[in-house]
C-alpha cells in the first residue's frame, strides 16, 4: 500500500510486483487527488539517495529525479540555466519550491508546466529506469501530450540530463499569468542566445509553453536569428510565421489569439533580455 | 454525574471518540481520516518519530496521513490551519528541518527522524517571538485564519538570510494568501521583525 524504498532497484521491483503511483515532492500528487482518498499503492521515492541532488559531470549536468525547484535555484550552474532558475522561482511560492521536483513537473505533463520550455531550450534528455534496464529519451520525445508521457509500465524517471554544450549562452524566462504570483501560465517563453566575438548570434534556442499540447521549440525562428548582428536587438526579427508550431487554444485563461500575440511579444522581450543581462547575476 | 469544564475542542474530540460528533470533527480531514464501513480496509499503520517543537513525538498512523492531518487530528496541534488542503494557500505552512513547506503536501510517514516546527513552538514560553509581537503591533491580520501560516512562513524567510525590502518580502511571502487583504500590515510586521529577529 505504501512503500518507501531506498534504492532504485527496490523501487523498480515494487513497480513490477504491485505497481503504484510514484510520489516524489507531492505538490501535484495531492493537488490532483483533491478530497478523494488515496486507494491504490503509493511508491514514495523520497528516500532514494541516488535520485537526489544536482551534479555537474564531465559532459552533462545531472538533475536527480528528487531535486527540488529550490535546489535548482540555489545550485551553482552556468548562465544557460538562468531561464530554468527563473522558471523555478515562478512555480508556486517558496513552500512549493521546497517540495516540488523538476522531474515531477515533467511527469505531470501539463501543457502549462513551467519547467518544460527552459529544459527544451537546454536540449535536456530524460533518463528512465525500468525492468529492462535504463534508457534515455530526449525531452521532446518524453512528453507526448497533455498528462501523457513515454513512461512504460514499470518505468520511473531517474534524472534529467543536460548536455554541457551551451554553457556560455545567456538565457531568460518570461511568464504571463492572470496575476503576479501563484498562477498557471497563459504563455511562457524560454530563450537562450550565444553571441560570437563580433556580437553576432552564434546560437539561439527558443521554446514556448502553454501555446500547444506540449511546449515546443521554434526552429524557424532559431534559424532566422543565426548570424544576425545583435547590437540593435532581436525582438523585431520575431515574425508571425515563426510561431507556426504553436497551436494555442481558447480556454478559461485566455483566447488563442491573445496567446499568440502575447507569445510573440514575450519571445522578443526574452531574446533581448538575453543580450542585456550580465553573464551571472 | 461528574461536572467538568470542557473546552470546545475537548468537547469535539471526546464526542468524536464516541461517534456523536464524528461528522463535525471529521469534516476537516481528508476523506480517508474517518473511513466508513464500506471503505477498503485501512492499510498497515506506520510508526514514525518526529522531533516536534523540540520534543520527540512517536506516531502511529495510516501512511496516507498528511503532516497537516497528523498535527491537527492526532496531536491536537490545531494552530496549523487547513485552508485549501492542496498546496495553494499556505495556511498550513510549517518548518521542516528549518525549511518552509505546506504541511498538507507532506506525508507524515516519510518524516521519521525529521524536525518539525509549528506555530505552537515559536514563542519562548510566555515571550512571544518577535514576529508574533510584530504581527500584533502592526495588525497583520483580520480574521486570523491565515496568520499562523503567515508567521511560520515569515519565520522561515528570516532564517533564509535574504536581503529584505518591501518588494522582496512580497515576493518571498507569495506562497501565503490572505483573503482579508492584510498584506500591507503583514509586510510592515515582517520588516520590523527582520530588524530585530
Amino acid at each position: 500500500m505504501y512503500f518507501r524504498p531506498t534504492t532504485i532497484d527496490e523501487a523498480i521491483g515494487a513497480l513490477a510486483s504491485q505497481g503504484g503511483r510514484i510520489l516524489a515532492g507531492g505538490t501535484d500528487f495531492f493537488a490532483t487527488q483533491g478530497d478523494r482518498p488515496v486507494l491504490g499503492p503509493v511508491l514514495d521515492i523520497s528516500a532514494i539517495d541516488a535520485l537526489k541532488g544536482i551534479r555537474v559531470e564531465a559532459d552533462q549536468i545531472r538533475i536527480g529525479a528528487c531535486a527540488t525547484w529550490s535546489e535548482v535555484i540555489a545550485a551553482d550552474l552556468p548562465p544557460a540555466f538562468d531561464a530554468l532558475k527563473a522558471a523555478a522561482a515562478e512555480v508556486g511560492g517558496w513552500q512549493i519550491q521546497n517540495l516540488g521536483t523538476i522531474a515531477g513537473n515533467l511527469c505531470n505533463a501539463s501543457p502549462a508546466a513551467d519547467g518544460v520550455p527552459p529544459l527544451l531550450a537546454l536540449d535536456a534528455a530524460i533518463e528512465l529506469a525500468g525492468p529492462a534496464g535504463t534508457r534515455r529519451l530526449p525531452l521532446d520525445q518524453f512528453i507526448l501530450g497533455p498528462r501523457r508521457t513515454a513512461l512504460a509500465p514499470g518505468e520511473m524517471v531517474v534524472a534529467i540530463l543536460v548536455p554541457r554544450r551551451f554553457e556560455d549562452a545567456r538565457s531568460h524566462f518570461m511568464k504571463l499569468g492572470g496575476r503576479r504570483y501563484l498562477v498557471i501560465s497563459i504563455v511562457m517563453v524560454a530563450a537562450q542566445v550565444a553571441l560570437d566575438l563580433q556580437g553576432r548570434v552564434a546560437g539561439a534556442r527558443v521554446a514556448v509553453g502553454s501555446c500547444s499540447a506540449v511546449a515546443c521549440r521554434l526552429p524557424a525562428l532559431e534559424r532566422a536569428l543565426l548570424g544576425v548582428a545583435a547590437g540593435a536587438g532581436l525582438a523585431g526579427l520575431v515574425r508571425t510565421e515563426h510561431l507556426a508550431p504553436l497551436r494555442p487554444i481558447d480556454d478559461v485563461r485566455a483566447t488563442a489569439l491573445y496567446r499568440l500575440e502575447a507569445a510573440q511579444t514575450l519571445i522578443g522581450r526574452a531574446l533581448d533580455a538575453c543580450l542585456s543581462e550580465p553573464a551571472h547575476a | 454525574m461528574t461536572i467538568r469544564n470542557f473546552t470546545r475542542r475537548e468537547f469535539l474530540r471526546d464526542t468524536a471518540a464516541t461517534g456523536g460528533a464524528a461528522a463535525i470533527a471529521g469534516s476537516g480531514g481528508k476523506a480517508w481520516a474517518v473511513p466508513a464501513a464500506a471503505d477498503p480496509p485501512v492499510p498497515t499503520q506506520h510508526r514514525v518519530t518526529i522531533r516536534l517543537n523540540g520534543t520527540e513525538r512517536a506516531l502511529q498512523l495510516d501512511p496516507r496521513t498528511s503532516l497537516l492531518d497528523a498535527l491537527r487530528e492526532q496531536l491536537y496541534l490545531t494552530g496549523t490551519k487547513k485552508g485549501c488542503d492542496m498546496g495553494a494557500c499556505g495556511a498550513c505552512t510549517v518548518l521542516l528541518d528549518g525549511k518552509r513547506v505546506n504541511a498538507c503536501l507532506v506525508l507524515a510517514a516519510r518524516l521519521d527522524g525529521r524536525e518539525v516546527k509549528t506555530i505552537e513552538g515559536l514563542a519562548d514560553g510566555d515571550q512571544l517571538h518577535p514576529l508574533q509581537a510584530a504581527f500584533i503591533e502592526h495588525d497583520g491580520f483580520q480574521c486570523g485564519y491565515c496568520t499562523p501560516g503567515q508567521i511560520m512562513s515569515a519565520a522561515g524567510l528570516l532564517n533564509e538570510g535574504r536581503p529584505l525590502d518591501e518588494h522582496s518580502i512580497r515576493e518571498w511571502m507569495s506562497g501565503n494568501i490572505c483573503r482579508c487583504g492584510a498584506y500591507p500590515n503583514i509586510v510592515s510586521a515582517i520588516r520590523q521583525a527582520s530588524g530585530r529577529a
